[in-house]
């Protein structure tokens, strides 16, 4: 008797699961739609605003469903291409780390797609060109660019009798001096202009976004690492630690540590804890949504003074956006891929909603772009010809680990010898670039 | 020390409660005793209780320097169900460690047996076997297991955390042998004399006999699941759907703009299961520990 | 299994054989039964990676395609050009050196007051072992935030105090410290393995030392030591092996104190051993190369490095404790 009522539930359950699979099928037929997945690395508000893009591209083809996956960094994007779970359209922010992506093969070379479509990468501007491809094998796209500049609190400069945003690094020094208020006992209450590398992205601590600024060379004729050479990087390194010393290396650690959050709405130039700093174009969309009401400015970020024709240039890198190796969905991945990087009109709305910087010439003077005046200087440091962004080499963005590694203890003092240590790093840079492209470590 | 005692029935006697000065007196010594251990306890105890006082703060009042929460939002353990999905990372934690706790149990008993209550050749072998593989870090085969997972395309989801299990674990293999050493074979004489086969004894009289220890390796088995994170942080990052408590709230910070807030009342929240789980099972728990000091 | 003396003659001896084989068969085959789960699980999770990782350490792979053979230039990069190898295992040393001896004094002195307690005796057990529950993500995390030197609850208290706190887990002298105090935080396990022994000691020992005079002092040199000296090589060969092992914690640490002066919430910069390499330990190393990187030959290269320390250093701890390790009953 129990035997047969077992059947029974086992006979239900499998014409159940056949019904299911059946009904399940026939929808499969009739609309086809097969799902591509996208990583993105942006999350919150501006993951909001790429699902609001990527939505209009899903309406018009019924063929493909798209889902969108934020918050995604390069550490994920490498584990899941090593291990097989890829998604269909992978982006990154580590716009330096193409070359070790290319090299590899992790991001399928797109030149036949790009032939197949008769696609001419020239209407990319030349800085977008080049970190999206190592050594002529084209991997990625660029969408939408990042340029840094300066940020500036009117009412602070007005309070202090400042009469313009400061053009060279001396005349930061001296605006900052001005600017910081201490407390009582001695801890930080304003900081001027703060230095210190790790501190909110301006002050990456691989110095990316200092190099330009200095025309920093970071490899010389021969392709050789050129830190030690190249005397702007000890004009540099040594502007930097002289402003964090004047400041107190740990009041400046005390003052990072109770800091809020860089994506958060306690942003501490958004609430006037600092008065100046280095940032990325898309802080103008962050204000505007966190902090309507803020009186600053922007400009170009100030030069050395060795160098002021520089002045208008700025660091510039950008997502990259390709299609992993291993990836099911070829065809459907690169039309989306297709859209994104080459159509004005997903470029200009995403970057109106993001401030982001549109990478085509024909989306950079396009109509839909809704006019700011903040948002106006970063495109003109963008179009600036000395405007640079990182070498991409085979490493990928790992000469970025060691330049940080020493640059941070430089920072604290605990580097000794300028000279002999950028040389050693040198060295480092060298060795380290030859095992990546001979197939050794790392 | 003495207490009134009055007797009632023949030979009973009845304890009076001595009076409250006495018993205050005798209070203040013990403190007097204990102090150190009193202040080293509460020194212990102080992590815990700012954990939840944070937990009850405001965000900008967790990044002041106030110690004192003002109002009290006890809104905050709600958020955090909002914020994250604290449900699906304890399904996933507690598939995880049910099933390998399952899996320890079921693979490790029967080695023990065999280890412990069978005389064969090669066995000393084998049990150097399972030494050695104590004291192995694990750190230095992730690499090829890595590998291995990648290539039959299961990293991603829990296999590769849960499948080890049922092989085999060097340290409940060692723990229940050690303590299946200490039944008298008389027990085990004696079944076998009724005629049960080894595997009846084993299922039968060992496992009753040795309740406390099998108690023991399932707690030890429980809490290191729950608690890991390095086997997760290498075959689940990239899956959010799959991931564990821990790697959930590491990531957690991350997710929305550090609220500090928040974040300690996630902590408090992934902290509460294996301190309930102490609260109910606290006799097996130090007896556990116990057992694996004593023995090992 | 008694012999009965066999009078009968050779068919009968041949019938007991076969019987003999057949019950041993069946034993061997029981056994092989029993031991199949360790005996897979060994070869495949053990003995499998340990070759593998050998072999890897030859070869540059990256799991994109397959491994490239290169001889020993993962070797020679790890002991003569990387930068990173020498301050990986000074870390770890520290932690062999400063922090695991602190483990077990911390837990054998918090042991030692908690079996002289009279009162609350399982009050206080539960107090000093409630924190070696807590996950140690849940712990770190929970550590960093009160170890901020800003607005941490630690650095407010010393404060009000009139005492500069240091900058605990964002200073580079300060971080492995903070490691440790998290670490005695959580010491729990071993305390309590303290306590049982301690306990357990033989009391007539103790009064004979009574009797012949000895202090409270030298009670514990010459009676509660050596009984318990299985237990102290038991508590300091575990605790190192973790300290090799020593990754979690590492790991939450740098990620949330570099974070609070954060990048943004994607990592364009590697945070591992914040701040300045001072919490990049050996582990921490390997992951990053094997895991980040995805050298996985030169990870390979690191396991094996480590597996040879780690083997050397158990067998050296253990045959050094035969000079003060007594066992109770053994001829030593």
């Amino acid at each position: 008797m129990r035997r047969g009522v077992i059947a029974a539930i086992a006979l239900a359950a499998i014409l159940a699961a056949a019904a299911g699979a059946t009904a399940r099928s026939a929808a499969h037929a009739g609309t086809k739609a097969d799902t591509i997945t996208v990583w993105v690395g942006w999350s919150a508000r501006e993951l909001a605003g790429f699902k609001k893009v990527v939505a209009e591209y899903d309406s018009k083809h019924p063929d493909v469903n798209v889902k969108v996956v934020g918050g995604i960094n390069d550490d994920k994007i490498t584990a899941a291409i090593r291990s097989g779970n890829v998604p269909d359209v992978v982006s990154s922010f580590t716009s330096a780390n193409v070359g070790s992506y290319c090299k590899s093969g992790a991001w399928v070379d797109l030149k036949p797609f790009l032939s197949k479509d008769h696609l001419d990468v020239n209407v990319f501007p030349k800085t977008s060109q080049y970190y999206t491809q190592y050594n002529g094998k084209r991997c990625a796209l660029p969408f939408l660019a990042d340029v840094y500049g300066f940020y500036y609190n009117k009412k602070m400069f007005q309070a202090a009798g400042i009469k313009s945003p400061p053009k060279t690094m001396s005349e930061l020094t001296a605006d900052a001096k001005k600017l910081t208020k201490r407390n009582q006992n001695g801890s930080l209450k304003v900081v001027g202009y703060n230095p210190f590398l790790g501190f909110y992205a301006g002050n990456v601590p691989d110095l990316s976004a200092y190099a330009p600024l200095f025309g920093a060379k970071y490899t010389d004729a021969g392709g050789h690492s050129a830190l030690s050479k190249d005397p702007a990087w000890s004009r540099l390194l040594k502007w930097q630690k002289n402003l964090v010393d004047w400041y107190g290396y740990k009041n400046l650690q005390k003052f990072n540590a109770g800091a809020a959050d860089e994506f958060s709405a306690s942003h501490a130039f958004e609430i006037g804890k600092v008065a100046m700093m280095i940032d990325g174009e898309w802080r103008v969309a962050f204000i505007q949504a966190e902090h309507p009401g803020l009186a600053y400015g922007t400009a170009p970020a100030p030069v050395d003074d060795a160098k002021k024709n520089l002045y208008g240039a700025g660091y510039v890198n950008g997502t990259i956006i390709g299609i992993p190796k291993g990836v099911k969905h070829k065809d459907q991945a690169w039309a989306l891929l297709k859209y994104l990087t080459f159509n004005a009109h997903p470029l200009a709305q995403f970057s109106n909603l993001i401030r982001n910087v549109p990478t085509t010439k024909q989306s950079l003077n396009s109509k839909e772009i809704k006019p700011d005046a903040h948002f106006k200087t970063f495109l003109t440091i963008f179009a600036n010809p000395s405007s640079k962004t990182t070498p991409i080499t085979a490493a990928g963005n790992a000469y970025g680990t060691l330049i940080q590694a020493f640059a941070v203890k430089w920072q604290a003092g605990h580097a000794g010898d300028l000279h002999a240590g950028l040389q050693k790093l040198d060295k480092q840079i060298d060795a380290q670039l030859k095992q990546a492209q001979a197939g050794g470590v790392p | 020390m003495s207490t009134a005692s009055v007797p009632i029935a023949a030979g009973t006697l009845v304890r009076r409660k001595p009076p409250w000065a006495v018993r205050r007196r005798r209070f203040l010594v013990a403190v007097a005793d204990h102090s150190l251990l009193i202040v080293v306890a509460i020194i212990f105890l102080t992590p815990f209780a700012f954990i939840v006082l944070t937990s009850l703060m405001t965000n900008e009042q967790a990044l002041s320097s106030h110690l004192w929460p003002s109002p009290f939002r006890w809104h905050n353990y709600v958020d955090v169900f909002r914020e994250a999905p604290i449900w699906r990372w304890a399904i996933n934690t507690f598939l995880y460690s049910v099933l390998a706790t399952l899996g320890v149990l079921c693979s490790s008993i029967p080695v023990a047996y065999a280890l412990s209550r069978i005389r064969w050749r090669g066995r000393d072998l084998a049990f150097a076997t399972v030494l050695i593989a104590l004291m192995l870090p694990p750190v230095v085969s992730v690499v090829p297991l890595y590998v291995m997972w990648a290539k039959l395309h299961l990293v991603g989801n829990l296999g590769p955390l849960i499948i080890p299990n049922w092989f085999g674990d060097a340290f409940s293999i060692f723990l229940l042998r050690q303590f299946f050493l200490t039944i008298p074979e008389e027990y085990l004489d004696a079944a076998r004399v009724d005629g049960c086969g080894e595997l009846r004894i084993l299922a039968t009289v060992v496992l009753r006999l040795a309740k406390p220890a099998i108690a023991a390796v399932a707690l030890f088995s429980f809490l290191y699941t729950f608690n890991d994170f390095f086997l997760p942080l290498l075959y689940l990052r990239e899956n959010p759907s799959h991931w564990v408590l821990q790697i959930g709230l590491s990531e957690f910070r991350s997710l929305h703009q550090v609220q500090w807030n928040l974040t300690m009342a996630a902590t408090l929240l992934v902290m509460a299961p294996v301190i309930i789980l102490f609260f109910l099972a606290q006799k097996a728990f130090v007896e556990g520990v116990t057992l694996t000091g004593v023995k090992g | 299994m008694t012999e009965t003396a066999v009078t009968a003659g050779a068919p009968f001896t041949a019938e007991r054989r076969r019987a003999r084989h057949r019950a041993a068969w069946r034993r061997r085959r029981l056994v092989l039964m029993l031991m199949s789960p360790w005996i897979v699980g060994f070869c495949v999770f053990f003995g499998y990676p340990l070759v593998m990782s050998v072999y890897l350490s030859f070869t540059h792979y990256d799991l994109l395609s397959s491994p490239k053979w290169i001889g020993w230039a993962n070797y020679k990069y790890l002991f003569t050009e990387d930068p990173q190898v020498g301050p990986a295992v000074r870390n770890t040393l520290w932690l062999i050196l400063i922090m695991v001896p602190l483990q077990v004094l911390f837990a054998f002195g918090v042991a030692t007051m908690v079996a002289r307690a009279k009162r609350g005796v399982g009050f206080f057990r539960t107090v000093f072992y409630l924190p070696a529950l807590a996950p140690p993500v849940a712990a770190t995390m929970a550590f960093v935030y009160l170890l901020n030197p800003a607005t941490g609850p630690v650095n407010v208290i010393l404060g009000h105090l009139g005492v500069n706190g240091p900058l605990w887990f964002q200073s580079p002298q300060w971080s492995k410290p903070s490691l440790t105090l998290l670490s005695i935080w959580g010491v729990g396990n071993l305390m309590i393995i303290f306590l049982a022994a301690i306990l357990d000691a033989p009391q007539q020992l103790y009064e004979s030392a009574e009797l012949d005079g000895a202090g409270p002092i030298q009670r514990m040199r010459w009676v509660t030591l050596p009984t318990i000296s299985p237990v102290i090589l038991f508590s300091v060969v575990i605790s190192v092996i973790a300290a090799m092992q020593y990754f979690t914690q590492a790991y939450v640490a740098a990620n949330i104190a570099s974070g609070q002066a954060s990048q943004a919430g994607d990592q364009t910069v590697n945070n591992l051993g914040y701040p300045e390499g001072s919490t990049l330990f050996y582990p921490v190393l390997l992951y990053q190369h094997g895991f980040r990187f995805f050298n996985m030959g030169y990870a390979s290269a690191l396991s094996v490095l480590l597996l040879i320390v780690a083997f050397t250093v158990t067998v050296l701890i253990i045959r050094n404790s035969r000079r003060w390790v007594h066992y109770a009953g053994a001829v030593k």
